[in-house]
């Protein structure tokens, strides 16, 4: 009998549902594929063929929360925004969406989304890595630069975004309001740094 | 980065900065030692400096603010060995690079070197200026962190929360920002949002200071130092909790009446946390911009008279030292009152503080001078007026006689006489430059409010009865 699409859509979000439950009781590195599938009420092997492995498992989660994210982004931006606010608003959507699955986003990024050569990529990080910094050009591109952004200027978005990423997943303060203020100043530098601007030395401040 | 090396400091800021700096008599007599030694530290800039508030040791006022600071602790070394000294200008180096690091302290710092710059030659105004400025300074918040800040708090958008919600702040408040907004049911309000995360830095800012005073840890008053920088901390983060600043702000509120002209806003409590302040909106000016419509001398009295009775009557009936008298937490209203807007900075007094601020002013009152030298000694923490060097206890006895001026002087007293107010900061410089700075943590508080006070009705010109509405707030209290 083949199993309907619609029964195929329900087994891979009650996967997903009960492997958020264990990755935040036991964690992301103690807990196995079998936990979960017993979890599910399916055979480890039935598993599978929803996800390949668990780290799939872990960053599809994280990409349906990026792409939660990105549309609570479109909805919320009034157009008014300049670029350091537009990227923030942009990042903060996506880092409200993840915040259910913070006890154990830690590991899960730092196999997934590792800016290091690796030698198995995990396409769904892959994705949701391209998809991100897509997002990203887009912004940037709607604020008056002609070209995309060059390879520097994104590879330097990315290495600050994994920052932010990884000081938010240990951010023990209420709310996580310490990541918006890095998050506030280091978006304001990048935009700073590629728009060029002369840094002034602070004679404009000593009022 | 290293953007240029210490041999290329342009050659009239180092002229600026050499005429700037005091001068050491004997061992430095034009300074050259000392100013290059700051400006072999200062030339590391941060790249981004116009991002926020960075401030750099590259900046003139800066240098000059570091230098002062150099030469002062430098100066109570001056007996010390050579390699001792060598040790501890190794010390201060490492120690004035962090002072660029710090986040909100900086505005303060900087109001205070260019305070120093100015010493020998202070002027009231300046010294007003500069007390009113005094405060930490929160970057400003774009709109879509404002949202956050909201989410977190309320779980909901400005928008979803009040009728209108201006996105521009209207105001710098002290750790955060002023929007306006009106509620569903009509009212204006102004809405106090905190910049996240800002007790971490205030921490962290305090914890700089300490090092940059580590130089300072042999010296005498070094536990002073200490005790003044943690009330400092304990104040600073109490502002940090707008909860309790909804508590001061209610009971204030509830402590005038209509007759009294003195308007505390009200706070609505389901539009505020921690972090979110919502306060009914108060329709008027500040300081500067009511003196430019060059008021009338009555008006000036009249809000001076204000003023004082709300002060004073905070102080007797709630026990309260409102200690951030600062020119932006008082608003002129079209209507003749005065409104009172911030509470962030209250000093609640404890009992013991309390009864040991009354006898001092009382003492002086009843002009009993062994009672008050007693008081003194105990607030410079001596066990005995025997134990200070008779010129200390001169100069601090002098600087409370100045104080308790208005209080003595039956009729109108002259807020606005620039001798009078010179008189007290040349009491405060001389007590400075000579060292006696020691105190209990509560003298940093009651300066605070005396100076500020002052400052801010120096700079309005304004005249009241002041022994009168003391004696009438005490009968009341």
């Amino acid at each position: 009998m083949r199993i309907s699409e619609q029964a195929k859509i329900e087994t891979r979000a009650r996967i997903l549902d009960k492997a958020a439950e264990i990755f935040t009781l036991k964690g992301f590195e103690d807990t196995t594929t079998r936990d979960i599938a017993l979890a599910a009420g399916l055979a480890t092997g039935t598993l599978f063929n929803y996800f390949p492995s668990k780290e799939t498992l872990a960053m599809s989660m994280i990409a349906e929360a990026f792409r939660e994210g990105s549309t609570d982004f479109l909805r919320r931006r009034n157009g008014k925004e300049d670029l350091a606010e537009e990227l923030f608003l942009f990042i903060a959507s996506g880092l409200r969406r993840l915040r259910p699955l913070r006890p154990f986003l830690g590991p899960v990024l730092e196999r997934s989304l590792s800016p290091f050569p690796r030698k198995n990529i995990c396409q769904e990080g892959e994705t949701a890595r391209l998809g991100h910094l897509d997002a990203v050009q887009k912004i940037i591109a709607g604020h008056g630069f002609t070209e995309a952004p060059d390879y520097v200027a994104m590879t330097m978005y990315w290495s600050l975004y994994l920052g932010i990423l990884a000081f938010w997943t240990n951010d023990e303060s209420p709310n996580q309001e310490e990541s918006q203020s890095l998050i506030d100043y280091s978006i304001r530098m990048f935009v700073q740094v590629i728009s060029g601007d002369v840094p002034d030395k602070g004679e404009v401040h000593a009022g | 980065m290293q953007v240029e090396d210490a041999g290329k400091v342009d050659s009239v800021e180092m002229k600026m900065l050499l005429d700037a700096l005091p001068k050491g008599s004997v061992s430095d007599p034009s300074a050259q030692r000392l100013a290059h030694f700051i400006s072999s530290i200062s030339n590391n800039k941060v790249p981004v400096s116009s991002l926020s508030r960075i401030w750099t040791l590259g900046s003139l006022q800066a240098r000059v603010t570091a230098g002062y600071f150099a030469y002062w602790l430098r100066s109570r070394f001056s007996d010390a060995e050579e390699k001792d000294r060598l040790k501890r200008e190794a010390h201060l180096a490492a120690a004035l690079k962090l002072f660029g690091t710090m986040g909100y302290l900086r505005g303060a710092v900087m109001k205070i070197g260019q305070m120093l710059a100015n010493l020998p030659e202070v002027v009231p105004e300046e010294f007003a200026e500069v007390l009113s400025a005094l405060h930490f300074e929160a970057p400003p918040m774009h709109y879509s962190l404002v949202r956050e800040v909201f989410l977190d708090e309320f779980d909901r958008e400005p928008e979803e929360m009040f009728a209108s919600f201006d996105q521009q702040a209207f105001a710098a408040a002290s750790l955060g920002q002023v929007h306006r907004a009106r509620l569903h049911s009509g009212e204006e309000v102004a809405v106090k949002i905190q910049y996240p995360g800002i007790a971490r830095t205030i921490k962290a800012d305090l914890r700089n200071l300490r090092l940059l005073l580590q130089p300072l840890c042999l010296a005498i008053d070094w536990q002073d130092t200490l005790a003044k920088l943690a009330d400092i901390e304990r104040m600073l983060l109490m502002e940090t909790d707008y909860a309790q600043e909804a508590v001061f702000g209610k009971l204030a509120r509830s402590t005038f009446t209509a007759s009294d002209r003195v308007v505390v806003p009200q706070v609505y409590v389901e539009f505020s946390t921690k972090r979110v302040l919502t306060t009914e909106y108060l329709q008027g000016c500040h300081l500067d911009e009511y003196l430019a419509g060059n008021p009338a001398q009555a008006e000036r009295d009249h809000f001076t008279h204000l003023l004082t009775v709300a002060t004073y009557r905070l102080y007797y009936r709630l026990h309260w030292l409102p200690a951030d008298p600062h020119p932006g937490n008082f608003i002129f209203m079209a209507d003749g009152r005065l409104g009172i807007i911030d509470f962030g900075c209250t000093l609640a007094l404890s009992d013991e503080d309390w009864i040991f601020s009354n006898e001092a002013i009382q003492a002086a009152l009843d002009r009993d001078l062994p009672g008050l030298n007693r008081s003194i000694a105990k607030a410079c923490r001596f066990d005995d007026p025997d134990d200070m060097e008779p010129d200390h206890l001169d100069v601090i006895r002098q600087g409370f006689y100045w104080f308790m001026e208005p209080w003595q002087q039956e009729g109108i007293f002259d807020f606005g006489d620039r001798d009078f107010f010179l008189r007290g900061i040349n009491n405060v410089i001389e007590a400075t430059r000579k060292g006696y700075t020691r105190s209990v943590p509560m003298t940093i508080w009651s300066n605070r409010f005396t100076f500020g006070g002052r400052a801010f009705c120096y700079k309005l010109k304004g005249r009241c009865e002041f022994r009168k509405i003391f004696l009438q707030e005490w009968q009341h209290q």
